[in-house]
């Protein structure tokens, strides 16, 4: 296709005006899906268990000691929070000093704050926490109200 | 130059053995002073249920994770439990008798140090 006529702008300038234009578009349109806000996995993963009287929670959070994470009860709604460092000197460059070259960081680091909804009525006062090996383990007592009741059934 | 198998970031399961439930660590992978350390999370293991062996070049990571069922009813379940399993390329010129490993926290720390014969030496230069 001749996009050249006598008179016209550069080919080049059109080109140009073209892109400017389709920045002016991308630039005021909204956001791309996760633009600016890149969904990751929610940390730590967790796994859930009911019985009759707990609901049981447990969660991978290694190189966190036991200090380093808290565990609070609001709502009928676990919270695990704290901060993981994933230790090690800073890279070159960052005056670390040493020659430092990274060639895999795929151990997540930072704040995280993990709301796992419990669905039944718990008694908060009565949760307990481990941490063995990285492994976090929450017992939720259930609420006596959301415990299963027998109902004793007298014959007539 | 330090080259790795296993590109799967993720906690994907290891296609390479028979057992059901292995699983690939997280790691981070740094050279320090020609030094390579592996930090690999491996939570639910022991210091005894880890094997770190290095031959013909490559690091191998196994720890084995005992199953931990909690009783009840699975309400949601998003990670699976089993033996973590990894392996590093690492090449020649290591020590294979320096290597050292920490457990700790569910984080295994292994660094192999570079030979002592590879690593640059600074040479002092006497004046006359």
């Amino acid at each position: 296709m001749r996009t050249t006529r006598p008179g016209s702008a550069h080919p080049l300038d059109e080109l140009c005006a073209e892109v400017d234009r389709l920045w002016t578009t991308l630039i005021a349109a909204p956001p791309l899906h996760g633009w600016g806000s890149t969904p990751r996995a929610a940390f730590p993963a967790v796994n859930v268990r009911e019985t009759d009287d707990a609901v049981l929670v447990e969660a991978e959070i290694p190189g966190l000691a036991a200090a380093d994470v808290s565990v609070s009860v609001a709502d009928d709604t676990l919270v695990l929070e704290g901060e993981r460092r994933t230790d090690g000197p800073r890279p070159a460059g960052e005056g670390a000093g040493d020659e430092v070259v990274w060639h895999r960081r795929e151990r997540g680091s930072g704040r995280f704050e993990r709301r796992i909804p419990l669905a039944v009525a718990v008694a908060a006062d009565r949760v307990e926490a481990r941490l063995v090996d990285g492994v976090l383990t929450v017992r939720c007592p259930k609420a006596p109200e959301a415990q299963p009741r027998r109902v004793p059934v007298s014959g007539g | 130059m330090v080259t790795m198998n296993g590109s799967v970031p993720d906690r994907a399961r290891d296609a390479d053995t028979a057992a059901a439930l292995t699983y690939q660590p997280h790691v981070d992978l740094r050279v320090e002073q020609g030094d390579v350390v592996v930090v690999a999370d491996v939570p639910g293991a022991t210091p005894g249920s880890i094997d770190v062996a290095f031959a013909d070049g490559v690091l191998s990571l196994h720890a084995q994770v005992p199953a931990r069922d909690l009783p009840g009813r699975v309400v949601r379940q998003e990670y699976g439990i089993g033996d973590f399993r990894r392996q590093f390329r690492l090449g020649e010129g290591f020590d294979a008798t320096g290597i050292t490993a920490v457990y700790a926290l569910g984080v295994l720390t292994v660094r192999v140090p570079k030979l002592a014969a590879v690593r640059p030496r600074k040479v002092p230069v006497q004046g006359g």
